[in-house]
C-alpha cells in the first residue's frame, strides 16, 4: 500500500482497486454457493432470506458476509452448515452437493449457549473430537489441553460453561472447532454479544489462530468494521430477500490496521452501499 | 447559549473535611460469631430442633388423653417401630414394597422413555403423546384399581398396573417438555457431529433436558409412592405378599395402634430419605454443579 493518504476523497483510487483486488493466484474454490434461494415458513407468510445468490470460497479464505439485521446471512450460513435446504440453487463443498450437517463443516454461533453445559470446557473440546474423529482418550485429551493453552484458558480445563465468561465461551466453541478438523469454519456473529473490548480482543485472537493454521473460514457479521479487520475478502448482501450487491478482495498484508488509508476508504464505500440499501440500517 | 468550561479541582483529603483531627477507630474486618449462633443458623439443627419439639408435644399430649388406641404416645411409636423392625415383620413389608415400586418405576420409566422418543421422531408421536398425557394425566391411579381387578385379579400384576399408570404421564410429560425445550443451537451443534438417532437422544437430548427429566422422576416417584400405600390398603387383604399399606391395615384391624403408628412413620422416612438423599444428591452432582437448575 503506497497510496497517499487523501482523507478527503472517499472514491477508491485506481491503485487502491489495484491492491485490494488482487486475487494473486486463481484459487479452486473449497465451497461453491450457486443461484442459492432460501425459503422459510412463518405462521402467515413464506418469506424468502436470500434469492440466487453465488459465491465461491476458496482455501484459506476469511470470507465475510456482510449485510443489515434479516439479509439472510445467518440462513445462509444454515443452510451451508446443512440445517436447512435450498428451494433454489445449490451448495458444493469439494464438489459435494451439502445435504446434510456434518464434521467437514464446524460452527460457531453467537449464542453462549452452543457448549454443552453438562461438560467442562476440556471435556467439550474431548466430546467434538471422539465424536467425528477415531482417536483414543487420551489422545484427544492431550489435544484439548494443547488448543485451550492457545486460547489462553490454559487453567479453565476443568470449569464448566456457566462458571466462564461470555468471551471463554466463544473461545471454547472456536477451539471446539479447530480440534474437528472441519474443512470449513461457518461463524455466525460469535462476537456479536460481547462487551467492545473483549470483541476486539478476540477479533486479534481469531486472525492469530488463523496465521497459524490457515482454516477456511466464513464469518457472518453486520459490522463494517468486524468485516474489515477480519475478512480477506467481503460480500456484501442486500436486505431481505438478501442479494450479493458487491464484492470486496481485501488483499492487505496488515490485515487488521483499520487506519489505513485504502480501508478507510473502503470503509467509507461499503457503509455508503448499505445506507443506500438499508436506510435504517446503522453499525 | 454558553456552558461554562469544566473545571477540575484536585482536592486534597484535607481539604474535604476528611481525615482532620483524630483519627476514627475502624470496626475489625472480620469478628468471630458466637458458637451458639453460628450452630443455630444451619438449617437442619433448626428442624431437628422444631422436631424434637413437636415430638414432646405429641408424648405430652397422648399421655394426657391416655388412650393408646386413639393415640399412642411418641415413646411408644418409636418403641413398635424398632420392634417390629426387629422382629423384622416392618422391613419385610417395606422390602415388599419397595420392590414392586423399583419394578413398577423402572416399568414406567421405560415406557415413558420410549413414548418421549417416538414423540420427537414422528409427528404421529408428537399428537399420540399430547393427547394421552392430556386424558390419562388427569385420572388418579386409585380410580382405575377395580378396572385394574377385573383385567389382572388379585396381585401384584394389579398394583404394577395403577402403579405404571401413576408414572409414565408426568414423567412422559416432563421428558417431553425438556426435549422441545432443548435450545435450537444445542440441536445444531450435535447434529454437525453427525449424531442422529439413539446417539443425538442420549448425548444431547437426554443431558441437555436433565432438569425436566428430574422432575420428572420426582413427581413420578411422588405418585407412584403414594399410589402404592393406597393400593395396597384396598386390596393387600388378599394379595398376601404385603406391603407397608398391608401391614397398616392389618395393625388397625388388630388393634396394635402403636404398630399402625410405627407404619406411617416408615412411610415418612422413606420418603424423606428418597427425596432428600438420592434426588437431593442427584441434583447436587448434576443439573447444579453444571449450573442448569431450573
Amino acid at each position: 500500500m503506497k497510496s497517499s493518504v487523501k482523507e478527503d476523497a472517499p472514491p477508491l483510487t485506481e491503485e487502491d482497486l489495484a491492491a485490494l483486488h488482487a486475487p494473486a493466484v486463481p484459487r479452486e474454490p473449497l465451497l461453491r454457493a450457486r443461484g442459492v434461494t432460501l425459503q422459510y415458513n412463518t405462521p402467515e407468510y413464506m418469506l424468502t432470506a436470500t434469492y440466487r445468490v453465488s459465491f465461491d470460497i476458496g482455501r484459506g479464505d476469511r470470507l465475510v458476509l456482510l449485510g443489515p439485521s434479516g439479509c439472510g446471512k445467518s440462513t445462509l450460513l444454515k443452510a451451508i452448515g446443512g440445517h436447512i435446504h435450498p428451494a433454489e440453487g445449490e451448495i458444493l463443498l469439494d464438489g459435494k452437493v451439502i445435504t446434510r450437517p456434518g464434521i467437514d463443516r464446524g460452527m460457531v454461533f453467537q449464542e453462549f449457549d452452543q457448549l454443552l453445559p453438562w461438560k467442562t470446557a476440556l471435556e467439550n473440546i474431548v466430546f467434538a473430537i471422539r465424536n467425528t474423529r477415531r482417536t483414543t482418550k487420551a489422545e484427544a485429551v492431550n489435544e484439548a489441553q494443547v488448543l485451550l493453552k492457545k486460547i489462553n484458558l490454559g487453567g479453565f480445563e476443568h470449569s464448566y460453561p456457566h462458571s466462564l465468561s461470555g468471551g471463554m465461551k466463544q473461545r471454547v466453541a472456536i477451539a471446539r472447532c479447530l480440534a474437528v478438523h472441519s474443512a470449513i469454519i461457518l461463524m455466525d456473529e460469535p462476537f456479536a454479544s460481547l462487551d467492545a473490548l473483549t470483541r476486539r480482543k478476540m477479533q486479534e485472537d481469531l486472525l492469530a489462530l488463523w496465521s497459524e493454521s490457515r482454516f477456511t473460514m466464513l464469518f457472518v457479521t453486520h459490522s463494517i468494521e468486524e468485516a474489515l479487520i477480519l475478512g480477506s475478502r467481503v460480500i456484501i448482501l442486500s436486505p431481505r430477500p438478501g442479494r450479493v450487491t458487491a464484492e470486496f478482495d481485501i488483499d492487505i498484508t496488515a490485515h487488521n490496521e483499520l487506519d489505513n488509508p485504502a480501508l478507510i476508504r473502503l470503509r467509507e464505500r461499503i457503509s455508503r452501499i448499505l445506507l443506500g440499501d438499508a436506510p435504517e440500517y446503522s453499525i | 447559549m454558553q456552558t461554562p468550561p469544566a473545571q477540575i479541582f484536585p482536592l486534597h483529603p484535607a481539604d474535604r473535611g476528611l481525615n482532620s483531627g483524630a483519627p476514627e477507630p475502624l470496626p475489625p474486618a472480620a469478628e468471630k460469631i458466637s458458637a451458639a449462633r453460628r450452630i443455630f443458623r444451619i438449617s437442619p439443627v433448626r428442624k431437628g430442633l422444631l422436631l424434637a419439639v413437636l415430638a414432646i408435644f405429641w408424648q405430652v399430649y397422648a399421655a394426657a388423653l391416655g388412650n393408646e388406641l386413639v393415640l399412642p404416645t411418641f415413646a411408644n411409636t418409636v418403641a413398635a417401630f424398632f420392634r417390629s423392625c426387629m422382629e423384622g415383620e416392618l422391613t419385610n413389608n417395606i422390602l415388599n414394597s419397595l420392590k414392586i415400586l423399583c419394578v413398577a418405576y423402572g416399568m414406567g420409566l421405560v415406557l415413558a422413555g420410549l413414548l418421549t422418543t417416538l414423540a420427537v421422531t414422528t409427528r404421529l408421536g408428537t399428537d399420540l403423546l399430547e393427547l394421552c398425557t392430556g386424558m390419562f394425566n388427569l385420572l388418579p391411579a386409585i380410580a382405575l384399581l377395580p378396572l385394574a381387578l377385573l383385567w389382572f385379579g388379585l396381585g401384584y400384576a394389579s398394583i404394577i398396573f395403577v402403579m405404571v399408570h401413576s408414572v409414565i404421564w408426568p414423567l412422559a410429560l416432563n421428558i417431553y417438555a425438556g426435549f422441545t425445550g432443548v435450545s435450537p443451537t444445542l440441536r445444531m451443534v450435535g447434529r454437525g457431529y453427525g449424531l442422529s438417532g439413539a446417539g443425538f437422544i442420549f448425548r444431547i437430548l437426554v443431558p441437555a433436558a436433565l432438569p425436566h427429566i428430574l422432575t420428572g422422576l420426582k413427581i413420578g416417584w411422588a405418585f407412584s409412592w403414594r399410589t402404592l400405600i393406597a393400593a395396597e390398603l384396598v386390596f393387600g387383604t388378599n394379595s398376601g405378599g404385603g406391603g407397608i399399606g398391608w401391614f397398616i391395615f392389618e395393625k388397625k384391624n388388630q388393634l396394635e395402634i402403636a404398630e399402625l403408628f410405627s407404619g406411617l412413620m416408615a412411610i415418612i422416612i422413606i420418603g424423606v430419605l428418597v427425596e432428600n438423599l438420592f434426588f437431593k444428591t442427584l441434583e447436587n452432582r448434576t443439573i447444579r454443579k453444571w449450573g442448569m437448575k431450573l
